[in-house]
């Protein structure tokens, strides 16, 4: 043994010895108040943060969480992703017991190694190790630590004090040092509610600590961005998978991007842009053209997701989709913007998150943000979007997925953050026209024309691809509230060019209206229940938010039985307040049918905690004149 | 060195049949093929298999001794986008050492229609992809170039495996349709497998026998059972042997579809599974391998890590000796002993009826798989003198195998055989009782394995009603607003279901669930009895306001008799069902209600008592109602009797479901006096 080994072995038994004196962690400190809603407690959280260099940075994390049930488990998060420019210098785990005994050591060798492609992505060089622990009693606490080294400076990571909900905090620390020419930054959110601490920023380091944060609780209609606080940080001199970066501004950021990521991907071969010149034939409208080329890539390709290297930056060359048919988002919004080259019609590569939750790049703070990409075609002073991946989408169609919202355009001359488009409230519409009979034993028979448009259009395309089976399936679920609902009938029409869907279906249900002695009643409004009640919330804490509006309309023809007279009718009905409107009318026809009129707008907005309640009762209100019901009498 | 043992293959042509005018060659893609709209018998496919042609063989490699050699050709259609995920295929692969796969795709093109001439795309390498998935599997996937709506696709690939004892599963049937689907199986006479057809199509079976020859040169090392190589012969000869070549062939197979209360669709999807179950080489005696369920649990028997784990005892015996101190009745010792190894050992999460850690590392980490916790069970329950005995059986999700073989089975659980009957456990699951099992156990049946090796069946079906059942007083006051109280029982599997979704849950969570599901109530005082008494069943117990299900309608005030307690929609909304019903267990929902309305008010009308007998296949609905001064009693009684229903009673079932709930939904109308 050499003294080297000596003084390894050495302090192997120093440390041991250390730890098995002194009891981690014990139950029992935990405060009562930290315990409320709470499946997990961090007790302590320290993330290290050294950036040595423009391609250097290295993150350390300690983590020690006391989990007190099954559903606290997932916030251990005991994992680190790595790839070619990412490496795990050090992974381990210790297991305490109920009074912080320690039980159990996790090695490296423990963690399982695996591919961290998920579901739809067809192939990733990413890959994760992860903790797979198997709690023996909860309470338990766990210490986690971890090293990481890349040579990505592009992306720092954001700190979180609250990570999830009901996970209480106790302590968290963050430290971050950094060269001081790099030009280091940093934005602050959500911290008003918090107490968190700056305890250090300098030049060349920057600190804060956060503690005794109580579990928040998940609350419907609420977001986590809208609520947990963070930072994010950033350099203007920068490393993305191998390529140096240097921007201060937009502009910058955009013509790095332009030049480094996304030049020479869009060389096409003669005979594919004579394809498209040929295609767009005498039109002179850039728009129009569009729509051709846009048409053409939708029939032509199909979305693929590979993240391979700087691959998960870089787009696939306009070459290779053209050759292949097939690319990620990236690959194909940069082929889409080859081939409108091609004809003349510009357009620009964006940087955008996708998702049904709106989610703005934040325009304050220059970095690398988004998770999508779309297109952007300049349309007078304006832009028109067009989403890339999709193979079915109306030209132009960005709703419940890119719509309003801040996105980066990035052009030649640089960056821009651009707003994209909002759908309003009254074009997110439903209209509907349709009819029903009554026989004398209360069975019904009708039929509905449903138009949608706007976001509602969006909602409802998909039935279009659906299987015959799963078509009834859907509309059974859709009209659950009617028992023994047959479908007889359903067709469809897309209309592109107006977005707007429009289902044809016919319907049956046997005793439909309820017979009881001599009587019969029946529920007036059958096509349009606004049935999905919004949940009581007990102590609301968090403001929330109805993040798009809508407008549905229905006019009704109803055609009572033979044999019964009316005893009763629902009274008109009208609503309004600041969450919206509802409106509804029964009226009585010449010929003794009816006309069934319900108007319901519902406004977008963010609205305080304590307005929460106010919303609960104005929907509670109108599905319960929703389920207004007619009483008829037999003659 | 050249490989001195060769195999001679007589000449064994493809005949390539050919019924109609399609070829099945790869590469001859037809122009009929490419101008298909949509599939002329489902013109809602997305897609459809023109064909797949499989050949499973047994081959034999120099130095890993014979291999299974599967070549799978493939033509595929596809008619919408939605199709296109069909452009992409995986193949995954077995990656540890001495078992490991190899997979190779070749042939691999995508056929378009241009101009009215075929265009043929091959696939390149940058279009196919290797990844290692974890330490056990690996995947190769290829994504087709040029795929549009009405291309057809072709792919050959080719499976090298060394695990002889388990040829992979063939699935004729799919999610879109197949048009023809063929497996050749050609297995030496020395290999016998056990074969199972799955689902409700059968393939045509053809079997003919073949004659070939194994040709040595020269010397060589052979085994003496088999050809791993191990002792030195000198031979130089042509060995004779018959081989057996099975041609299973279906056409025009349907899309098979999803159904609700399935228990698990690969059970009815038409498919060959196939186990090696026995070996008989020249000059050797013949080794079994599964050929009835009896020689299939001996196998599993003697496996290290089942019989030799169960038959230790030392690592416990102390720690039980004093547990046990002074239990003597049978029912206390069962119940001390599942309570301590369901508090010493948690599970890992890992299926599987051989031991994973051991068990005696599983006693001392406390962490174990399945076969870990149970086989440590069942020795337990041996050693304090129970005659107790562990149960093989397949998880819902692995699906039914009917034949024996050894991989039918994936899970282990134990039983004791007392003069009460046979009772059965699961110690892998926190919440569950003796004779409670987790609903991933409710398969049909299990195998039950006797320490002298013989074996027999045991029904894993629960006979036990699993129950829900509520007492509630309500109080109707002259708004229409409901007060009541609720004592609420669950018993049974609900009891085990109740624990596993709930106790965890944040109570306030929980509240507003409860509330939100049953139309929006207000519930106040809400206190569990009985949560971790797991003998006991659990009970609610809470107080409401409910102002949403009376109505006054001109005076009157209509209410439904059930309250939320009634069920409002039909589970079983199909017109028509392919696939048996299954519910997991018998359950049986009983509702007392009392109802007192309000002052000033009478009945004008009350539902009326109703019975529906739905057979003894299906169950029983009862309600009962009567009107005592002023208060309205009611008993609701729903009795499922059967955890199976087959689709014959489908539309019976349908029915008396559709019954119960409009009898549930009538109203009690009640009147200003």
């Amino acid at each position: 043994m050499n003294i080297k080994n000596v003084i390894i072995a050495l302090v192997a038994v120093f440390s041991c010895t250390v730890c098995a004196q002194k009891s981690e962690y014990p139950i029992a400190a935990i405060a009562e108040e930290l315990k409320d809603n709470a499946n997990a407690v961090v007790r302590l959280e320290k993330t290290d943060i050294n950036i040595a260099s423009q391609r250097s940075m290295n993150v350390k994390t300690y983590r020690a969480i006391t989990v007190l049930n099954q559903k606290g488990l997932s916030a251990v998060n005991g994992y680190e992703n790595y790839d070619k420019t990412t490496t795990v210098k050090s992974i381990e785990a210790v297991v305490y017991d109920v009074f912080g005994n320690e039980i159990k050591r996790i090695k490296r060798k423990d963690f399982k190694d695996q591919s961290a492609a998920g579901e739809g992505t067809l192939f990733s060089d990413n890959r994760v190790l992860f903790l797979d622990y198997t709690p023996v009693n909860y309470p338990f606490t766990i210490v986690y630590q971890s090293e990481v080294a890349t040579s990505n400076t592009a992306f720092i990571p954001k700190w979180y004090p609250v990570s999830e909900f009901y996970v209480s905090v106790e302590k968290s620390i963050f430290n971050i040092s950094y060269p001081n020419n790099l030009g280091f930054k940093k934005k602050e959110i959500n911290f008003s509610n918090f107490t968190i601490q700056k305890t250090t920023d300098t030049a060349t380091q920057l600190s804060y600590s956060a503690s005794n944060i109580p579990a928040l609780k998940s609350e419907p209609y609420a977001s986590q961005s809208l609520l947990f606080p963070r930072v994010m940080l950033g350099l203007e001199i920068f490393n993305l998978e191998g390529i140096d970066g240097n921007a201060t501004s937009w502009i910058e950021f955009g013509k790095w991007w332009n030049s480094k990521i996304l030049e020479g991907k869009n060389e096409l071969s003669e005979e594919t842009k004579n394809k498209m010149i040929a295609l767009v034939g005498n039109e002179k409208d850039p728009i129009a053209k569009a729509k051709l080329i846009y048409n053409y890539v939708q029939q032509k390709v199909r979305y693929v997701s590979i993240q391979e290297g700087i691959g998960g930056w870089m787009p696939m060359s306009a070459k290779d989709v053209d050759r292949l048919g097939y690319g990620d988002c990236k690959a194909l919004s940069n082929y889409t913007k080859a081939l409108l080259e091609a004809v003349g019609v510009q357009s620009f590569y964006t940087k955008v998150y996708g998702d049904r939750y709106k989610i703005d790049i934040v325009s304050d703070f220059v970095s690398t943000q988004g998770n999508h990409i779309i297109l952007a075609i300049p349309n007078g002073n304006n832009y028109t979007f067009l989403e890339c991946t999709s193979q079915d989408d109306p030209f132009g169609y960005q709703a419940n997925f890119t719509d309003d919202r801040d996105v980066l355009i990035i052009k030649p001359e640089g960056g821009e953050i651009v707003r994209t488009k909002n759908y309003e409230d009254n074009g997110n519409c439903q209209n509907s026209i349709g009819s029903y009979v009554l026989t004398e034993e209360g069975d019904l028979t009708g039929n509905i024309k449903m138009m949608s448009s706007g976001a509602q259009y969006g909602h409802k395309t998909n039935v279009e691809k659906l299987q015959p089976v799963e078509k009834e399936e859907h509309y059974k679920e859709y009209w659950d509230h009617i028992n023994n609902l047959k479908i007889e009938k359903s067709s469809f029409s897309n209309d592109k060019e107006k977005i707007q869907f429009t289902e044809n279906v016919q319907i049956s249900a046997k005793n439909y209206g309820s017979v009881l002695n001599g009587k019969m009643m029946f529920v007036v409004n059958v096509y349009n229940l606004n049935s999905n009640s919004v949940k009581r919330v007990r102590n609301r804490k968090s403001p929330f938010e109805i993040q798009r509006g809508y407008l549905d309309t229905d006019e009704v023809n109803v055609a009572l039985p033979k044999g019964y007279k009316i005893e009763f009718l629902p009274d008109n009905f009208e609503l309004k307040g600041k969450f919206g409107e509802c409106k509804t009318e029964v009226v009585k026809k010449e010929d003794g049918s009816l006309v069934y009129k319900r108007s319901l707008l519902v406004n977008k907005g963010v609205y305080s905690s304590a307005e929460y309640e106010d919303y609960r009762l104005f929907m509670e209100q109108i599905s319960r004149n929703d389920n207004a019901k007619i009483i008829l009498t037999k003659i | 060195m050249k490989p001195k043992f060769l195999l001679t293959v007589f000449t064994a042509f493809i005949v390539v049949c050919t019924s109609n005018a399609q070829d099945f060659r790869l590469g001859k893609v037809s122009l009929q093929e490419l101008k298909e709209k949509v599939h002329p018998k489902d013109s809602s496919a997305v897609a459809a298999v023109l064909f797949e042609k499989a050949e499973n063989k047994l081959v034999y490699n120099q130095e890993n001794g014979f291999e299974i050699e599967l070549v799978v050709r493939a033509r595929i259609k596809i008619y919408k986008k939605g199709g296109y995920d069909l452009a992409n295929k995986t193949l995954r692969y077995y990656l540890v050492n001495n078992s490991r796969e190899k997979v190779s795709f070749s042939e691999v093109a995508t056929y378009n229609l241009v101009d009215g001439k075929i265009e043929k795309t091959k696939l390149k390498s940058d279009g196919e992809f290797d990844e290692v998935i974890n330490k056990y599997w690996g995947q190769k996937k290829i994504v087709m170039p040029n795929v549009k709506e009405g291309s057809v696709i072709e792919y050959e690939y080719v499976l090298h495996s060394p695990n002889i004892g388990n040829p992979r599963d063939w699935y004729f049937q799919s999610d879109i349709p197949v048009n023809y689907s063929e497996y050749i199986n050609s297995i030496p006479e020395y290999f016998v497998y056990n074969t199972n057809l799955k689902g409700f199509i059968s393939p045509k079976v053809t079997v003919e026998k073949h004659n070939k020859s194994l040709r040595i040169d020269s010397k060589v090392r052979v085994s003496e059972a088999g050809f791993s190589a191990t002792r030195t012969n000198f031979s130089s000869e042509d060995i004779p042997y018959t081989e057996t070549r099975t041609t299973y062939l279906v056409e025009n197979m349907p899309a098979i579809k999803e159904e609700s209360f399935v228990n698990n669709i690969r059970n009815y999807t038409t498919s060959l599974e196939q186990e090696l179950s026995m070996t008989q080489f020249p000059n050797s005696m013949p080794k079994m391998y599964s050929t009835n369920w009896d020689a299939v649990v001996k196998t599993i028997y003697d496996y290290e890590d089942f019989g030799l784990e169960l038959n230790k005892t030392g690592y416990f015996e102390e720690d039980l000796n004093q547990i046990l101190k002074g239990i003597t009745s049978v029912e206390e010792k069962i119940a001390v002993i599942f309570t301590f190894v369901k508090t010493k050992v948690k599970w890992n999460g890992y299926h599987g009826y051989s031991c994973e850690e051991g068990v005696r590392k599983a006693y001392k980490t406390g962490v174990g798989n399945v076969a870990d916790i149970n086989l440590m069970l069942t020795a337990m329950l041996r050693y304090s003198e129970l005659n107790a005995n562990p149960v093989l059986l397949s998880t819902r999700s692995n699906g039914i195998s009917f034949f024996p073989n050894r991989t039918a089975f994936n899970y282990v659980i134990s039983a004791v055989e007392t003069d009460k009957g046979l009772i059965l456990m699961d110690a892998t699951e926190k919440y569950s009782v003796p004779n409670v099992l987790p609903l991933r156990d409710l398969n049909w049946s299990g195998r039950l394995i006797r320490k002298n090796g013989s074996s027999e069946d045991v029904d894993l079906m629960p006979k036990v009603n699993s129950k829900e059942f509520a007492n509630v007083a309500l109080d109707v006051d002259n708004h229409g607003v409901i007060n009541g109280k609720v004592k609420l029982y669950h018993a049974n599997h609900e009891a085990l279901r109740f624990r596993q979704n709930h106790i965890v849950t944040n109570k306030d969570a929980y509240l507003e669930s409860l509330e939100n599901k049953n139309n929006n109530i207000e519930i106040n005082d809400y206190v569990r009895e009985n949560e971790l008494d797991l003998a006991k069943p659990i009970i609610e117990n809470y107080t409401f306001k409910d102002t949403k299900t009376a109505e006054i309608i001109n005076n009157k005030i209509y209410l439904s008799p059930l309250i939320f307690f009634s069920l409002r929609e039909n589970p079983f909304k199909q017109e028509v069902r392919e696939y048996p019903v299954d519910f997991g267990y018998p359950i049986q929902e009983k509702y007392s209600i009392t109802l007192k309305i309000p002052e000033g008010y009478e009945v004008e009308s009350l539902p009326k008592a109703m019975t529906v007998d739905g057979g003894e296949n299906i169950g029983m609905y009862k309600f009962v109602i009567g009107n005592n001064n002023g208060v309205i009693q009611i008993v609701s009684t729903s009795d499922i009797y059967s955890p199976i229903v087959t689709p014959e009673y489908y539309q019976v079932l349908k029915d008396f479901f559709q019954k119960s709930i409009e009898k549930q939904n009538e109203k009690i109308v009640l009147k200003k006096i």
